[in-house]
C-alpha cells in the first residue's frame, strides 16, 4: 500500500518536473527560428546557396578579397545545420534523406566538414590571392556541398542522372 | 503515514526527472561565457562583413547582388537574442548592462535588424535599384545604430571627440 503512495508520487513529481523543463528549453530544442523546422533549414540553405553564387561572381569578377565574407556566412550557417534535422523533421516538402538520423554522426561530420571548408575559402580570401582563392574554390561544390548532398539529400530535377532510354516492346 | 511516502516519491521522481532533462538539454549550457562572446562577437563581426560588401557592392553600381548579404543580415539577427544569456558580460565583451535591464527592447532591436535586413533582400531580389539605395542609405542609423547606441560601448574611433582645452 505504501509502496502504491510512494510510486504516485514519483510518476506525479516526473510529470510535473518534465512539463516544468520542457516549457522552460523548448525554444532552443523544438523550434530554431520559427515553428517550421523544414522552411527553416531551406532558408538557410538557400542562403549557403546565394551565397556561394555570390562568391563566383566575385571570383570571376577577380575579386577574391570579398569573397571573405560570403565563406565566412557559410561557416557560421555551418554550425546551425545539426540542430536544424531533429529526429523526425522528414516531411513530404523536405528533400533530406532518411540516412541522416540511420547516419547521424557521419551527417554530422559532413556539417562540420562544410564549415572547415569554408572557413580555408576565407582564410584564402583573406590573403587577397586570387589564384589560392580560385584553387580553394574550385574544389568548394564537390567537397562543401557534394560530400554531405550526395549521400544525405534527394537530388533535385535538374541533378538527376537521366533516366535510361525506354526498352521497344517486344511484340 | 502514507502522506510521507508520497512526499519522498516526489522528491525522488523529481531529482530523477531533473536529472535526466538536464543530460537531454545540457548541450546549449555549456558555453561557458567566454566561448559565448567570442561567439557572437564573430556573428557580429559577419554582419558587419556583409554590410561592408553591401556598401560596396551599391558604391560599384550593383545593388541588385546584395540580395545573399541582406538575407545573411537577416537569418544572424535572429540569433542575437540567444547569444546574450545573462551573465555574458566579460571584460572582452563591449555589451552594455543595459541589455538585461531592457530585455524586451533589446529582442525588439535585434527583430528591427531581420526585418530592415529582410526589406533590404526584398528589394534586391525585385531588383529594385532605387529602394536598395534608399534603404542601404538608412540602414546604418535604422538598423545597426538603433541597437549599438544604446546598447554597446562605442569602439574608441566611434566615441566623440574630447572637447578641446
Amino acid at each position: 500500500m505504501n509502496r502504491k503512495h510512494l510510486r504516485t508520487g514519483i510518476g506525479l513529481a516526473g510529470l510535473v518536473t518534465l512539463a516544468l523543463a520542457s516549457a522552460a528549453t523548448g525554444q532552443s530544442t523544438t523550434k530554431i527560428w520559427t515553428s517550421d523546422v523544414v522552411a527553416d533549414r531551406q532558408r538557410l540553405m538557400k542562403l549557403n546557396g546565394a551565397s556561394w553564387a555570390d562568391a563566383q561572381a566575385k571570383l570571376k569578377a577577380g575579386n577574391a578579397e570579398a569573397v571573405a565574407a560570403n565563406a565566412e556566412t557559410m561557416a557560421l550557417t555551418a554550425t546551425m545545420i545539426p540542430a536544424l534535422f531533429p529526429e523526425g523533421s522528414l516531411t513530404d516538402k523536405s528533400k533530406a534523406k532518411p540516412e541522416i538520423w540511420q547516419k547521424w554522426p557521419e551527417f554530422e561530420a559532413a556539417a562540420k566538414n562544410m564549415g572547415a571548408q569554408a572557413e580555408k575559402l576565407r582564410d584564402a580570401a583573406r590573403t587577397k590571392d586570387l589564384v589560392a582563392t580560385e584553387a580553394v574554390a574550385k574544389d568548394f561544390g564537390r567537397q562543401a556541398c557534394g560530400t554531405c548532398h550526395q549521400p544525405f539529400r534527394v537530388p533535385p530535377p535538374q541533378q538527376q542522372t537521366p533516366a535510361p532510354p525506354p526498352q521497344p516492346q517486344p511484340r | 503515514m502514507e502522506f510521507r511516502y508520497v512526499r519522498a516519491g516526489i522528491v525522488l521522481g523529481g531529482l530523477v526527472a531533473l536529472v535526466v532533462t538536464g543530460c537531454a538539454t545540457g548541450q546549449k549550457s555549456t558555453m561557458g561565457p567566454a566561448e559565448t562572446v567570442a561567439e557572437r562577437q564573430r556573428l557580429m563581426k559577419n554582419v558587419g562583413a556583409n554590410w561592408a560588401d553591401i556598401q560596396a557592392k551599391v558604391k560599384a553600381g550593383n545593388p541588385e547582388a546584395v540580395a545573399a548579404n541582406a538575407e545573411a543580415i537577416s537569418l544572424h539577427a535572429q540569433r542575437i537574442p540567444g547569444l546574450f544569456p545573462e551573465g555574458s558580460l566579460t571584460d572582452k565583451s563591449k555589451a552594455k548592462p543595459e541589455i538585461w535591464q531592457k530585455w524586451p527592447e533589446f529582442q525588439a532591436a535585434a527583430k528591427n535588424l531581420e526585418n530592415r535586413a529582410g526589406t533590404l533582400r526584398d528589394q534586391a531580389v525585385a531588383k529594385d535599384a532605387a529602394a536598395v539605395t534608399t534603404t542601404v542609405g538608412t540602414f546604418g542609423r535604422d538598423a545597426c545604430g538603433a541597437c549599438h547606441t544604446p546598447f554597446r560601448v562605442p569602439p574608441p574611433q566611434q566615441q566623440p571627440a574630447a572637447p578641446r582645452t
